[in-house]
């Protein structure tokens, strides 16, 4: 050959020099065509700068298909993103990734996408819709979001600031708000971080941490040191299994709403047994602990004295320990009275950081929010509302009647990148980017590096001209509402970037483009520390067997479909389901021996009705489930969300009629309902129709005590 | 140019080295696995990064009932276990008004790569053969779809295009596809490559840099998203390779249908190891607080 410029010369070169592309690595055609070599021969008459025929290079990115804001690789090659795996220099994700982070690509390609914007069912241009917002808001405007935080929170901040005041509601339906508030109230931090790969032993109370839990993909890569050389064991108490509860060495089934009974009932065990003080607790809590009696837990959830004194026993030989608890207050603060008990704070909890420019901080979203937001509209108290990043039309408890009170706000724009349950209702409709498109800065939800935030830069260029970034059209409308110190910036782009250099203290370019290749940014932060607490008071609930006909709902939450953002992604419709393997459509979990007692068996549809709603879906029956629960995920049931979700499955949300917790304000995730058959019976199609081997050695077990034998003997670890 | 009589005694040599040594390839790599069944939390992140990187169609519902899915990794789930159960050679379970008192069992199931492949064998026209790299690889445009591989599939990891799938991608999915690899049509069998089209970019740049091919080089789709970290990739001819070292350290060896282990409560397995097949995927068994 001639010339001695090869392709990864060239690379080299762009990558250093060229404007916009930060290369994190690239990889080579893998093609022996050329007598010569290994490369291909490619007629491409006018490439883009950063665009070399058959070479794929890695930009760094944030995953925004949850609130956790995990770091991302996307492999983009002839301008596509083609794959994305997980930034292996996060201290979040740690080069992992979830199905949902995997499935972003199909949330980017989507073909249901909207392209344009529109007013009522007419397409029209950007200034017609700016336009016409401007001329039919009223008052100071509010904002419905999902959890967010980054510069698009500041900019969200400035815009309310400058239009006048109005509210921010953030809405997350899957959350850790009531474990929040207990850590808040018994360490005074929120959002202490918690050390899976620390602990000997994990006691969860329902809180799915490997599936939904904050930031699953992070406590997931701290389980696999968890179950390393030294091996911890979980233990999870819930009334229908959870991911996490599908990998307990010990998995006990609660009556819905009777965790935190359990867990003062653990706590009772230890102070009555194994002699573990409770005088340092909180005021409140050693009376609730005392009167948590083994007879008095049973009655309560259906969990006997020997289990509460196997679960005690455990946490007591398996030292230190970590507790998690969530659904509801009671819980989450039982959960930690466990961990003040046994010593775990300081050892696998420990304080958090927050960021100095604590308006960068992310505001979780809550189901409170959305109650709030649902009062201050059904008053009249908002004129113009903002929606993006959450579909309340489908989330909302269908007792809360979300639908009546956004039709009660005079201009409700939607910024969405689909049509949903929420867009249908409103008067205007901004097409988004995608995450894979767009600009920004991701505070992750927990295990950051302190003060690490995520960069989130576009991987390639926009599928459709009018799609615009969330960060673009808050600068436009910060700057059309007057806002202070904006109107030097062109683009979401520049402010972004100007943001950014003052945050590291230099403007030069490659400080910006190690910014870009490492995916992060460090902002100035400060480590917390816990504080002394203060008193609790416990509510436990009175959680009784159902009357006949009867069963307790819960809606659970998969990581998968999520709270139903995910159900338009196929590739996560034909995921099977962790737990029942079934795909395409929904189920109702319900324990055989209760199934049998309703003249149910698998397959056949039954109606679930509560006061709020009725669904009919079809029966699965397992022991993971209390016998007097059903269990029903959410995710599936949309009547609006493009042609991979409408129409399929069924939403259990519409059966909760929008209870409150009494501290938090969350929504209670259960109902009362009755189930009836239908008389119809068609087979669920799932991934196997079996849950045995059948003596095989498929999925062979071992037990703990082998284990630990070869552990002895130094051989049997991987 | 070899002679064709050269052609042949090569040939025969090679088959008779084959069958005295159970299976044995000239190869100049042997990618295997190891997957470790108690750090596996059964999330279907492999199977979704597997979707994504080798171009798996989607079916729905109906298809998917018909068996007609294109999964090459899935995850299994038992509820049962065997090993810890005294009733285990009952069909059903003893008490049916029990709750389940522990959790699932998760197995990620896909081609195992068997160095002695049944599939290979049945194929009226040589579609699936061993590569160089120890691989069971299929020649999509070889093939005729007569499915006899995967019917002598004992893993049942062979899937069958029954359909032309390409409703699947309606446009733009359709530019996400990895153009590394094909997009297989109607009449053509598929199964996991463990990666192919990322073993042979591994390969090609080792090569390139003229340097021998690095343990950490090659990373499939399934073992880089991996959450936790359960799945592990290499070569089995390089000792010095993190899969050696557990196959070495679990006492499995190659070439044999019954391992004959010093130590019989170590971890690792291969499945159906009794027919004899040779897989090249080391399972470590789930570990399970009694």
């Amino acid at each position: 050959m001639a010339t001695k410029i090869d392709r990864r010369n060239f690379l080299k070169v762009l990558g250093l020099g060229g404007a916009g592309a930060a290369l994190a690595g690239c990889d080579m055609p893998s093609y022996a065509t050329l007598e010569e070599g290994e490369e291909q021969v490619f007629s491409y008459l006018a490439p883009e700068e950063y665009m070399v025929p058959g070479i794929g290079v890695w930009y760094a990115s944030t995953c925004l298909q949850c609130a956790a804001g995990c770091g991302v690789h996307g492999r983009v090659r002839e301008g596509h993103a083609l794959k994305l795996e997980g930034n292996p220099d996060t201290a979040v994700n740690k080069g992992k990734l979830c199905q949902m982070g995997q499935a972003a690509l199909q949330t980017h390609y989507n073909p249901d996408r909207i392209t344009s914007p529109r007013i009522g069912d007419k397409n029209v241009t950007w200034p017609e819709a700016l336009a016409y917002i401007k001329e039919k808001g009223r008052g100071a405007p509010a904002w419905l979001t999902g959890s967010i935080g980054g510069h698009q929170a500041v900019l969200l901040d400035t815009h309310l600031r400058a239009s006048g005041g109005g509210t921010h509601y953030a809405v997350e339906t899957i959350n850790a708000q009531a474990w929040q508030a207990a850590c808040a109230d018994t360490l005074g931090d929120a959002q202490p971080n918690l050390h899976v790969d620390k602990a000997s032993s994990i006691l969860s109370f329902g809180a799915d941490f490997l599936g939904t839990w904050i930031s699953p993909v992070k406590f997931m890569a701290d389980y696999g040191a968890f179950r390393g050389d030294q091996r911890g064991v979980l233990t999870v108490v819930e009334p229908a299994m959870t991911l996490s509860g599908a990998n307990a060495d010990h998995w006990v089934a609660a009556r819905p709403g009777s965790e935190a009974a359990v867990a003062l009932g653990v706590a009772n065990v230890l102070a009555s047994e194994y002699g573990v003080s409770i005088s340092t607790l909180p005021n409140g809590a050693a009376d609730a602990i005392a009167a948590m009696s083994a007879g008095r837990v049973a009655e309560l959830s259906g969990v006997d004295a020997k289990t509460l004194s196997k679960i005690a026993g455990t946490l007591m030989s398996n030292h230190p320990s970590l507790v998690v608890g969530d659904g509801s207050y009671e819980t989450a603060a039982a959960a930690m009275m466990l961990n003040l008990m046994l010593g775990n704070v300081g050892a696998t909890i420990t304080p958090g950081a927050e960021l100095i420019p604590a308006d960068l901080g992310v505001r979780s979203g809550s189901t409170k929010a959305l109650a709030d937001f649902a009062t201050d509209a059904g008053a009249g108290r908002i004129g113009t509302v903002f929606i993006t990043g959450t579909n309340p039309a489908f989330t909302a408890p269908g007792g809360l009647k979300i639908k009546d009170a956004l039709n009660n706000v005079g201009l409700k724009v939607a910024l969405s990148m689909f049509e949903d349950e929420t867009t249908a209702l409103c008067d205007v409709v901004l097409p988004l980017a995608s995450s894979l498109e767009d600009w920004g800065t991701h505070v992750p939800a927990t295990g950051a590096d302190r003060g690490e935030i995520h960069v989130q830069q576009p991987l390639m260029e926009k599928l459709y001209p009018d799609v615009l970034g969330l960060g673009d059209i808050l600068l436009g409308l910060s700057q059309d509402a007057g806002a202070d110190g904006l109107a030097d910036f062109e683009d979401y782009y520049g402010y972004l970037r100007t943001a950014v250099s003052a945050m590291i203290g230099t403007e030069l370019e490659p400080a910006w483009q190690a910014v870009l290749q490492a995916g992060k940014v460090q902002a100035p932060a400060q480590d917390r520390a816990f504080t002394a607490n203060g008193a609790l008071s416990f509510n436990v609930a009175e959680t009784k067997a159902p009357a006949p006909g009867q069963l307790h709902l819960i809606t659970t939450a998969r990581q998968g479909l999520f709270d139903g953002r995910h159900a338009n992604l196929p590739w996560l419709q034909e995921a099977p389901d962790q737990i029942s393997k079934a795909v395409w459509d929904s189920w109702a979990e319900i324990h055989p021996a209760t199934a049998a007692g309703l003249g149910l068996k698998d397959g056949d549809y039954i109606t679930i009705g509560s006061d709020s709603g009725l669904i009919t879906t079809r029966v699965f029956t397992y022991k993971g489930v209390h016998p007097d629960a059903i269990a029903v995920p959410m995710g599936r049931g949309h009547t609006d969300y493009g042609r991979f979700a409408t129409g399929i499955g069924v939403n259990p949300l519409s059966l909760l009629d929008g209870t409150q917790d009494g501290r938090t304000g969350e929504f209670t995730n259960t109902a009362t309902v009755r189930v009836q058959a239908t008389g119809d019976n068609r087979h669920l199609v799932r991934l196997m129709d079996t849950d045995r081997q059948y003596g095989r050695k498929l999925a062979a077990t071992i037990t703990a005590d082998q284990h630990r034998r070869n552990q002895a003997n130094k051989q049997g670890s991987a | 140019m070899p002679s064709l009589l050269g052609n042949i005694f090569k040939g025969w040599a090679d088959y008779s080295k084959g069958v005295e040594e159970g299976g044995h390839h000239d190869y100049e790599h042997m990618f295997a696995m190891v997957i470790d069944l108690d750090r596996c939390t059964g999330c279907n992140a492999c199977s979704t990064a597997c979707y994504a990187e080798n171009n798996l169609a989607t079916v729905g519902e109906d298809k998917f009932g018909a068996r007609q899915a294109m999964h090459w990794m899935r995850i299994e789930r038992y509820f049962d276990e065997p090993d810890m159960d005294p009733d285990k050679d009952k069909v059903e379970p003893a008490n049916e008004t029990d709750t389940q008192s522990r959790g699932a069992s998760f197995l990620p199931m896909m081609c195992q790569h068997c160095n002695a492949a049944p599939c290979e064998p049945v194929c009226p026209v040589g579609a699936t053969y061993h590569t160089v790299d120890g691989l069971n690889a299929q020649v999509y445009n070889r093939c005729i779809g007569s499915r006899y591989c995967a019917n002598n599939c004992p893993f049942r990891v062979r899937y069958f295009n029954f359909y032309e799938n390409a409703e699947s991608w309606p446009a733009p999915m359709d530019q996400q596809l990895n153009p590394d690899i094909s997009v297989r049509t109607k009449g053509v069998m598929e199964k996991c490559s463990m990666c192919i089209q990322r073993t042979r970019a591994g390969r090609d740049a080792a090569k390139r840099e003229g340097r021998d091919l690095k343990d950490g080089d090659i990373q499939t789709a399934c073992q880089q998203t991996c959450p936790t970290s359960a799945i592990l990739f290499g070569d089995l001819l390089d000792e010095n390779s993190v899969v050696s070292k557990v196959w070495k350290r679990q006492q499995v060896k190659l070439g044999t249908y019954k391992q004959d282990k010093e130590n019989s409560e170590l971890r690792g397995y291969r499945i159906f190891e009794e027919l004899n097949v040779d897989t090249k995927v080391l399972y470590l068994e789930r570990v399970r607080e009694v």
